[in-house]
């Protein structure tokens, strides 16, 4: 039986009429590069913060590495590193600063803190930019530093929103490395990004939210050989995605913009 | 590779520009929307509620200089004193210029230059800088005393009405572009942050600077009015005389002498308005003010640098040493709160110069130790725990990592509230010391009985502040002064715990006297001090609760 490091059953949120998550079931085991794709508004950013336990669900359960979040979160928070969609700085720190306080607040001693932020401030590129405030930091600068925090206590789940936007191609190729790294540990990744091309290079796995439901979950070759009329073409993930969400009434039509094309 | 050749069809390129009151209107709906929307969530309409309650009371302020000056023109021009007109006005160019600045925390964060990126002509940009600073509070309230003068003209000397209303037109437009092109210029300075945040924390010590101009006039009074006496002649060269002797005169057919200080007071519309347009054409042409052109450079890597891994604060847990280290940096960060940490004992002393002691003042025999101690440690604590209401408004976006990380909350509030107990034990060190040179120590029994009832506030006052800064939390970002103020409803409980628990403390202390026993108020208040100690620790857990509830709207309310 394979090991299930993030399962959700019946995850629902709402938000007075809205139902921004609609009953999802999601099940990823340990070691997964896990991407979670949806259209803008689908329930992406909604799932990943009740997930992390930055929303609360109005109703269901999430369950990571076997703990109920809701019975356990602070065990489980010890567990998880996260990237939120704000990123989550305190920017009136420097990146050491930071990475201290994050350190600390993740139960390290200060000598484990000081040599993994220097470890890993060194690796993002930043170590040269130490002295200055993080309100300072470009976009990316800011990215960067968010995921050494996400994982200067080596976190077995990896929650990453948008991980690789803004960031150089150069620091990016290095953070997939890094993560591909990680996963082969057995630390699971759970990924949501707009970019396809990088899910599908990165993840093994995959889930599509469309209007708060599960609409597709499982491999990238086993979604694949969903789509209809696949047999004998090779589907990139774009194709699946648009297959499963962006055919029908959810797919603009450039043609009724008549005035511009 | 052929030419592709696109021709331009209906939809491209042929947007016609809105006109001059078209757009207007739309930035005027802009502006009523976006305060409209700002007040849809039920935190901001407990703001609405906190901001009616504290506009009630500078309602009374303003409609009491409306009569007063309605009541004030009237008999200036029964009694024929209009050369007296142009000190109201001078009153009035002050209040426009300097109180805009103390309210610009009120203000609501909306920035006119934003709209650049849409298709505004120069004029429209103007007029919508110059209906901005009209919009303001302090100008509200100078344009309705300025309806007052005109009542009180028309009721008294109706033949001046015309004079009074072409004076204030020009007075009105002559002051919103002053203080628009003071606001630019401000703006421009204030666009680098290490700048912007010693410019704020100077400022501070301005304002506080100046509690001190009556004791030193007290003291040098005669050398200071001749200072005045030979400046004062040189007031009518102030744009608030031109407009006053141009009414003064004007009513008395002097029309030549009115005519001239007319002109004088045109000259000054003319000169500000083409500074102002010389500024403002800067920013429409785009100019750049936000440091993000000029980034920092890279500091230089030496080599290996030994680096002390002892941990000062090892004799806390690891995450409430984190939280106060934290905290201790961003107050080292914050300009505006560290000043804020001089201007206690600045005060004190100040105090201490104006009603304690044998010297002058309004306390001929000056207020005693016994009564002048209290009185100040009072003070010290209203104005120290008064960040406490609202204590994740710096947090920002990193609020979102207390709700990630493997923390209780109840270690997140012990952390900040420690900094601030902290705080108040080193204000509290200074002043007594202060006190104690200035003024002399109160009585034994009335220093416990002060002590004891400190810690009985400050405890019980952090019990309070924590649940207020959970369910009511406010964003504010360092060295900005526009918006930067706590919800209403903080605001509110503030004044109301500080009212209520200052009234108890006032009580007891009285006690001591009323009863004749000297230690009793100190053991009342020792008494009060363990269960408010008891107190903030039970309430501990309920609010780390309570945060877990509310994480959303303490989320929403600082990621925004």
């Amino acid at each position: 039986m394979p090991d299930i490091a993030i399962a959700t059953d019946k995850l629902t949120r709402k938000f007075g009429e809205l139902t921004a998550v609609d009953g999802v079931d999601l099940q990823v085991e340990s070691g997964q590069f896990f991407g979670f794709l949806g259209p803008n508004g689908a329930g992406k950013s909604t799932t990943i913060k009740m997930l992390t336990g930055l929303l609360v669900p109005t109703t269901g359960r999430v369950s990571l590495l076997g703990m109920d979040f809701a019975q356990h979160p602070v065990e489980v928070k010890r567990q998880i590193g996260v990237v939120p969609e704000g990123m989550g700085l305190f920017e009136r720190l420097t990146a050491p600063e930071y990475l201290e306080f994050v350190g600390r607040m993740y139960g390290l001693d200060k000598p484990t803190t000081r040599k993994r932020s220097d470890e890993l401030l060194e690796f993002m590129q930043l170590a040269d930019r130490s002295k200055t405030l993080i309100a300072d930091y470009s976009h990316g600068m800011q990215k960067k530093l968010a995921l050494a925090a996400a994982v200067i206590h080596g976190p077995r789940i990896l929650f990453l929103d948008e991980p690789f936007e803004g960031v150089d191609a150069l620091a990016a190729g290095a953070l997939k490395e890094l993560l591909g790294r990680m996963t082969e540990r057995g630390v699971t990744i759970f990924l949501t990004s707009h970019v396809l091309e990088i899910v599908e290079r990165l993840c093994s796995h995959v889930a599509i939210i469309r209007r708060g439901r599960l609409v597709a979950q499982g491999s990238i070759d086993q979604l694949r050989a969903g789509v209809p009329g696949a047999e004998g073409r090779t589907l990139t993930l774009e194709d699946i995605f648009l297959s499963v969400v962006g055919e029908g009434a959810d797919r603009p039509q450039v043609e009724e913009l008549t005035w511009l094309t | 590779m052929a030419d592709v050749t696109v021709a331009p069809r209906e939809g491209y390129g042929n947007a016609t520009l809105p006109s001059l009151k078209e757009q207007l209107k739309l930035v005027a709906w802009l502006r009523w929307r976006s305060l409209r929307n700002g007040l849809r969530s039920n935190n901001r309409r407990m703001d609405l509620l906190g901001m009616l309650v504290s506009g009630l009371f500078s309602s009374v302020l303003v409609i009491g200089i409306t009569i007063a000056l309605f009541v004030g023109t009237k008999y200036i021009f029964e009694e024929h004193h209009e050369k007296y007109l142009g000190l109201i006005f001078l009153g009035l160019l002050v209040w426009w210029q300097l109180f805009p600045i103390m309210l610009a925390g009120f203000a609501p964060q909306f920035s006119f230059k934003t709209l650049l990126r849409f298709p505004l002509n120069f004029s429209t940009f103007y007029l919508v800088g110059l209906a901005y600073g009209l919009a303001d509070a302090a100008a509200l309230a100078a344009l309705i005393w300025m309806g007052a003068m005109i009542a009180g003209t028309l009721a008294s000397e109706p033949a001046a009405v015309p004079a009074m209303l072409l004076v204030c037109a020009l007075f009105a437009v002559l002051n919103v572009t002053i203080e628009r092109l003071m606001g630019a210029w401000l703006e421009k300075l204030l666009a680098k942050r290490r700048s912007r945040e010693a410019i704020f924390g100077i400022f501070i010590l301005c304002m506080v600077s100046l509690q001190f101009l009556n004791p030193i006039l007290q003291r040098h009074g005669n050398e200071a009015k001749q200072v005045i006496q030979t400046a004062l002649p040189y007031l009518w060269l102030l744009p608030s005389s031109f407009a006053g002797d141009f009414v003064a005169r004007s009513s008395e057919g002097q029309w030549s002498g009115a005519l001239l200080h007319l002109g004088g007071l045109l000259a000054y519309v003319l000169v500000f308005s083409v500074l102002l347009c010389r500024r403002y054409a800067k920013l429409y042409a785009g100019e750049e003010l936000s440091e993000g052109a000029s980034p920092e450079p890279r500091t230089k890597r030496t080599g290996i640098v030994e680096v002390d891994d002892s941990d000062t604060l090892g004799f806390l847990p690891p995450r409430v040493g984190a939280v106060f280290r934290k905290e201790a940096r961003y107050l080292k960060r914050n300009s505006f709160l560290f000043f804020s940490l001089v201007i206690p004992p600045l005060m004190v002393f100040f105090f201490s110069m104006q009603l304690a002691g044998a010297r002058s003042g309004p306390f001929k025999r000056g207020i005693p130790p016994d009564m002048f101690f209290p009185g100040m440690m009072a003070y010290l604590v209203l104005i120290l725990l008064a960040p406490s209401y609202n204590s994740f408004a710096h947090e920002s976006r990193g609020i979102q990592t207390y709700f990630m990380s493997p923390v209780r909350f109840r270690e997140v509030l012990l952390g900040k509230n420690l900094m601030t107990v902290v705080i108040v034990f080193a204000e509290l060190l200074v002043c007594i010391t202060l006190v104690g040179t200035r003024v002399g120590f109160p009585s034994a029994p009335i220093l416990a009985a002060t002590l004891t009832a400190m810690v009985f506030s400050v405890m019980g006052q952090l019990t309070i502040a924590n649940w207020a800064s959970i369910s009511f939390p406010k964003k504010m970002e360092f060295g900005k002064m526009q918006g930067q103020r706590n919800s209403g409803m903080s605001v509110f409980l503030m004044f109301g715990v500080q009212i209520v628990l200052g009234g108890i403390s006032a009580l007891i202390l009285f006690s001591g006297r009323w009863t004749g026993s000297a230690w009793l108020p100190a053991q009342v208040f020792a008494v009060l001090a363990a269960a408010a100690f008891g107190g903030y620790f039970a309430s501990l857990d309920a609010l780390t609760e309570l945060a877990e509830k509310k994480k959303e709207v303490l989320i929403e309310a600082l990621c925004r």
